[in-house]
């Protein structure tokens, strides 16, 4: 039985018909990474089924509970906020506090936890991340790689049952791309519940073991990872692996 | 330089520093404290988009914004009578230039606020804060820090603006430098020692503006301050 689940996920921006009606559902431990065509709503069912967007119609099941997103309360979207974590594709740090105060701030502010309990837990993150020498540094004192490393301790510190990924490396010079996922990995590795919109088809077809295809606002494939990588059977999938595969051969 | 005008300019300076003290100072320091939380309000009503509220805001700033200081400052002393409304000048000269300078510091405060980007904020929620905690621990020190320069720059300026209020009958530095000129016909001299006043105090607020902004620069600076006590 899934504990998360969405069905039927609209979203409309005026009169532009972003999401069509998206089905997903997730497992404990799954690495679900969704794949598509810039434009094709990735972002847009992220942040509608984090909140940051209202959905136009949808439900979603979390443990246990049903909500309909067109008409959840305020105080059902924090409760379900607090059991989930994000991760920008543009960092978002904020920019006044150092990178141990990041992490912190949810904790502290968030769900009122005492300072030292805070901290602890702060900096244990921020060492998952291979980051705790740079734990007082500003984000501006940091390398791309290294903010995305802290806004994944941050989402990580207020032990999220999943956390959402909007292309994580996608602001990345590529030298720092490989830190970022192989951070990832390891969450992956740990049974850490990950939904990632990806670009990177390299931790899509090893880290994923559940791929989502998106085009024009539907899903166009679901399905397990080596499946969808081997035999793929929707004509616009095997275009967009084509596409892709030549993009890396050249 | 005479030994009557060395005289005349020690006199006149004795005169000016208590106009200073008395009333250039409290001016400038009540009036400017007043613009800075009339300019709070007035951006903080704006920036959370508080109808009706907003519209009165716009209205304010467009009218203290969009007309000159002294028809202002001319208004509310000579003008307001006519309607009973009675006013000493000094009260009435913060009043106009708190309400003249408040439209102008909360446009920079403003600008300041949706100057934090929105990324940050929707991070503070999706971190489980809520809209207060991200304005109290994100935003605001963030703003606070876009918006000391300007606003330090607002408050030198003031500063010069009030000998303005001399105009209005209010007993300032300028309006002592005047009293002392007219007594003894010498305004090269005496106009020369009030403007080195107002530059000496105008040169000490651009220090404390300088000190204020290296305090408040450590995280945009590159460089790394490993002293710094944690404080989240
Ligand atoms: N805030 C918005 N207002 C209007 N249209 C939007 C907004 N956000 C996204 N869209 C539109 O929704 C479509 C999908 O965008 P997005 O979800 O960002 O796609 P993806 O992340 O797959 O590249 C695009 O056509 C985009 O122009
Ligand atoms: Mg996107």
């Amino acid at each position: 039985m899934s504990f998360f689940e969405v069905k039927d996920v609209k979203k409309t921006f005026g009169t532009n018909d972003v999401l069509l009606g998206i089905d997903l559902s997730v497992d404990k431990g799954d690495v679900i990474a969704v794949l598509g065509p810039s434009g094709s709503g990735k972002t847009t069912f992220l942040r509608c089924i984090n909140f940051l967007e209202k959905a136009t119609g949808g439900t979603m099941t979390f443990d246990g509970e049903t909500f309909d997103l067109a008409h959840i309360k305020k105080k059902e979207i924090a409760k379900i906020r607090k059991k989930t974590g994000f991760v920008f594709q543009s960092y978002n740090l904020f920019l006044n506090k150092t990178a141990l105060q990041n992490v912190m701030l949810g904790l502290t502010s968030g769900r009122k936890m005492k300072k030292e309990e805070a901290k602890k837990i702060a900096e244990e993150m921020l060492e998952k991340v291979g980051l705790k020498e740079r734990m007082n540094y500003y984000p501006g004192q940091l390398s791309g790689g290294q903010q995305q490393r802290v806004a994944i301790a941050r989402a990580l510190a207020t032990s999220p049952e999943i956390i959402y990924f909007d292309e994580p490396t996608s602001a990345l010079d590529p030298e720092l791309i490989g830190e970022v996922l192989s951070v990832m990995k390891q969450l992956a590795s740990e049974g850490m519940t990950m939904l990632v919109v990806t670009h990177e088809i390299n931790f899509a077809r090893n880290v994923a073991n559940k791929i989502v295809f998106m085009d024009g606002g539907h899903v166009l494939e679901a399905g397990p990872s080596k499946e969808f990588f081997e035999n793929p059977k929707n004509a616009r999938t095997k275009e967009f692996l084509n596409n892709i595969t030549t993009q890396h051969e050249t | 330089m005479t030994e009557r005008i060395l005289g005349i300019l020690q006199e006149a300076f004795t005169r000016i520093l208590a106009a200073s003290i008395q009333v250039t100072l409290p001016l400038t320091i009540i009036g400017f404290t007043l613009a800075m939380v009339i300019a709070m309000i007035m951006a903080l009503v704006q920036y959370a988009k508080v109808p009706v509220l907003t519209q009165i805001a716009r209205l304010y700033i467009w009218i203290f914004r969009g007309t000159p200081l002294l028809v202002q400052l001319f208004l509310a002393y000579f003008g307001l009578p006519k309607l009973g409304i009675v006013m000493d000048a000094f009260p009435c000269a913060v009043m106009v230039f708190a309400l003249n300078e408040g439209a102008y510091c909360s446009e920079t405060m403003r600008s300041a606020l949706e100057s934090v980007s929105e990324g940050q904020i929707e991070a503070g929620y999706c971190a489980g804060m809520n809209y207060l905690q991200i304005m109290w621990h994100v935003v605001l020190p963030q703003a606070f820090r876009t918006a000391f320069p300007p606003l330090s720059n607002s408050l030198i300026s003031m500063l010069k603006d009030t000998s303005l209020a001399a105009t209005i009958t209010v007993a300032d530095m300028f309006m002592a430098a005047q009293r002392v000129v007219g007594r003894t016909y010498e305004p090269l001299w005496v106009y020369i020692e009030v403007a080195l006043v107002y530059l000496f105090f105008s040169t000490l607020l651009t220090i404390l503006q300088r000190a204020g902004e290296k305090r408040l620069g450590f995280f945009t600076s590159k460089e790394v301050n490993t002293k710094k006590e944690v404080r989240a």
